[in-house]
């Protein structure tokens, strides 16, 4: 992977012609603690409708960005609007345009679901009755109904996370910002959160999620931005990130013995691009199907005894890893 | 910001801890105390102090000193020689003793300092101070005057020689009734004692209004404190995060917080008087506007110095440490746990910082003192309780929000 460090290409702008409606504009965001940056001229425009994945490792300034997105953190420099507000002139619009999952669940314990939905609900003050309303589709939606006069503290960590999201959706919400929502739950919350926005897409809600999951980035996000050190790094759909960095799928062959003598004759028969590490063979290929085949025989003939075989195609991970150094949950 | 109190007392009302805390905890403390300061029910339905006495001079006037002090409600003398009264309080059987040694008769009639002494155990300090406090104007009246009355007397026969015996009986008994307070017939003391005891003509034991004053104010600063720090746990639990995202102001939140603290403190004082009018029978009935202007006043002091103590502290360990020791302290100058009189002077000059004080002082002036309503040195406690409250919110609301950036 080393080899690979430098040779992607950063920051594929999207080609957006003039019809194409913007939620969110982020123009050269700046923002400092004392000394420390901590974002450094971040830019990037999120279309109505669109799930957008904002991934970076820990400390590269997600968390400030989203603040700063959701109205309690203030940047230092640029520009931001929401909808039709800028942030800086009308804050109390762009709040009321948005809906934010924190990723700790912020619920009061001692009041039951209701309760607490009909609090989080009222502070955008939604008519009673239609609170009323939108708390019992909510809580359909999310498969608590029944348990909704219960107390929160007497819900599992799943159930909680689920009323944490319902909560956020209760005023109807143009823009929803999720941080990391499905942190240590339990499957069946997990699939049902994911039924949620999935629907929740499909109705034309415009989502920024961050995650740790490559998974949930790459099932979710139609367009993905990568920041690092306070900067975006890369942005771009799921394909568009794999394929413009030059990135190649890579066969990786794990020998029981490798001796000076056999990696010569591999490497005599291999040609493009290739790597040991120890007793593994690192190959990169633009066609597995034709160059593994041609590997196994060109190996037994170089007298390896091949012990396990495995191809490794480009994801979100690997490209994460190119441009970052980092593990993604790193 | 209204949306914010509802939850808070919603969420203040499903802590069944902090509701047995708020209301019930402080009801045996006032209990304790207004048996400790005086009892229950009226002043004159408080049970009698028992006073040791040695009376040595065994004269008519020394058994006439005597037979005032036991008349009095608040007191039950019990005579002893003076060998046995040494060794009790030696032992420490008993705090004090009031001894009239020989020649007291003598000592009133030539107008002379009295040999009157409070022997006490040394170690009871603090009980004597209340001891001299409530003996020594008695004591003036019962002895002092009539010393003064013989001194009048002699000085006049004295300077009129040659004045016949009817006219010398007259004049004797002119200046008799002026000592008495105005009786007629100078030979009776009645009048004497019906002019001392003050507390007679009150509705209410200072010791019951001492009693419950005093803890009632303390308890409820520790209640308000608690109160207070459940906005650095909305801090710590996320959900004052999440109340930012939301269309409130910082503002609001804060001001949010400050009305259900001061409902909760009106509520817990409002309890403490009811208990303490049906139990006790404190008389709360005899100045309501008074009692309801000082409760509002206090419970916005108390919630003021909470809200304040929240957005000082850090966290809720922190809250819980310093409102121990501000609490205790404010309630040790401020007269919650000793009344202030018995302090030192510059205790009691020291009492002003403490809300505790004001507080007190101000329902002492409704069931003591009963000051009306529209009294100048009640409705000057009142401001100051008030303006404790206004400084102590703004004080809140400017840490707060410099504090508040940190949370994003």
């Amino acid at each position: 992977m080393e080899l690979l460090q430098g040779l992607f290409i950063p920051n594929i702008s999207p080609t957006l012609n003039d019809n194409i409606h913007f939620m969110i504009k982020v123009e050269n965001l700046k923002k400092s603690y004392g000394d420390v940056p901590a974002l450094n001229g971040v830019s990037f425009e999120i279309k109505e409708g669109e799930f957008f994945g904002l991934l970076g490792p820990n400390g590269a300034g997600k968390t400030t960005t989203i603040s700063i997105l959701s109205t309690i953190l203030e940047p230092n420099e640029g520009k931001v609007t929401i909808g039709t507000y800028d942030l800086k002139k009308d804050p109390g619009q762009c709040k009321r345009t948005i809906g934010v999952v924190t990723q700790e669940i912020a619920l009061y314990n001692k009041l039951s679901a209701y309760e607490n939905l009909m609090f989080w609900g009222s502070l955008y003050d939604v008519p009673a009755d239609d609170l009323k309303n939108r708390i019992a589709e909510t809580l359909q939606l999310f498969g608590l109904a029944d348990r909704q006069h219960d107390k929160i503290e007497t819900y599992s960590g799943g159930m909680k996370r689920r009323i944490n999201i319902a909560s956020a959706l209760l005023h109807r919400p143009k823009v929803l910002f999720m941080d990391e929502p499905t942190v240590g739950i339990d499957p069946q919350s997990r699939n049902l959160i994911f039924e949620v926005l999935e629907k929740l897409h499909k109705e034309g809600m415009t989502i920024v999620y961050t995650t740790h999951y490559m998974e949930e980035a790459e099932r979710f996000c139609d367009r993905i931005a990568i920041i690092d050190k306070g900067t975006i790094i890369a942005q771009g759909t799921l394909n568009e990130l794999k394929n413009t960095g030059g990135l190649k799928e890579s066969i990786a062959v794990t020998f029981l013995n490798l001796t000076d003598l056999v990696k010569t004759k591999i490497g005599t028969f291999l040609g493009g691009e290739f790597k040991f590490e120890e007793n593994v063979l690192h190959s990169y290929t633009s066609n597995v199907k034709t160059d593994l085949s041609r590997l196994i025989i060109g190996c037994s003939e170089a007298g390896a005894d091949i012990v396990n075989i495995e191809i490794q195609k480009v994801n979100l991970e690997t490209v994460f890893l190119s441009l970052t150094g980092k593990q993604l949950r790193d | 910001m209204f949306k914010i109190a509802v939850k808070d007392l919603k969420l203040f009302m499903a802590d069944k801890r902090a509701m047995l805390l708020t209301f019930l905890l402080p009801i045996p403390l006032i209990t304790l105390f207004s048996l400790a300061f005086g009892g229950s029910g009226k002043s004159s339905e408080a049970r009698p102090t028992i006073l040791i006495m040695c009376d040595e001079d065994k004269t008519k006037a020394s058994h006439h000193i005597v037979e005032q002090l036991d008349s009095l409600k608040e007191i039950k003398v019990q005579l002893s020689s003076l060998d046995t009264i040494k060794r009790w309080i030696g032992n420490g059987d008993e705090d004090a003793a009031l001894i009239l040694h020989k020649g007291l008769s003598d000592s009133m009639d030539a107008g002379k300092p009295l040999p009157m002494e409070l022997i006490y155990d040394k170690a009871k300090e603090m009980q004597m101070g209340i001891l001299m406090s409530a003996l020594s104007g008695n004591l003036m009246r019962f002895a002092g005057t009539k010393s003064f009355e013989k001194k009048a007397l002699a000085n006049f026969d004295k300077q009129n020689p040659g004045m016949d015996s009817a006219m010398r009986e007259g004049v004797h008994a002119m200046i008799a009734s002026n000592f008495s307070g105005g009786s007629r017939d100078g030979g009776k003391d009645e009048p004497m004692l019906k002019a001392t005891p003050m507390e007679a003509q009150k509705e209410n034991s200072p010791g019951l209004v001492q009693a419950v004053a005093g803890t009632a104010v303390m308890m409820l600063l520790f209640s308000v404190a608690g109160l207070g720090a459940s906005l650095l746990q909305e801090r710590e639990d996320g959900t004052l995060k999440k109340l930012l995202f939301s269309p409130l102001s910082p503002s609001n939140i804060l001001f949010g917080k400050m009305i259900s603290a001061n409902l909760v403190a009106m509520a817990q004082l409002l309890i403490m008087f009811l208990f303490s009018w049906l139990v006790f029978g404190l008389n709360i009935k005899q100045n309501i506007p008074g009692l309801i202007l000082m409760i509002v006043a206090t419970a916005f002091a108390c919630s003021g110095f909470g809200i304040f103590l929240a957005s000082v502290a850090k966290s809720r360990a922190q809250v819980q440490g310093m409102t121990t020791l501000i609490v205790l302290t404010m309630s040790a100058i401020g007269g919650s746990m000793i009344p202030s009189f018995v302090m030192p002077a510059w205790m009691q000059h020291m009492a002003v910082v403490s809300v505790n004080y004001w507080s007190i002082q101000g329902f002492y002036d409704i069931f003591w003192r009963v000051l009306p309503v529209t009294s100048p040195v009640f409705l000057m406690r009142v401001a100051v309780l008030l303006g404790i409250g206004l400084v102590l919110n703004f004080l809140a609301v400017r840490l707060y929000k410099r504090n508040i950036k940190s949370i994003a």
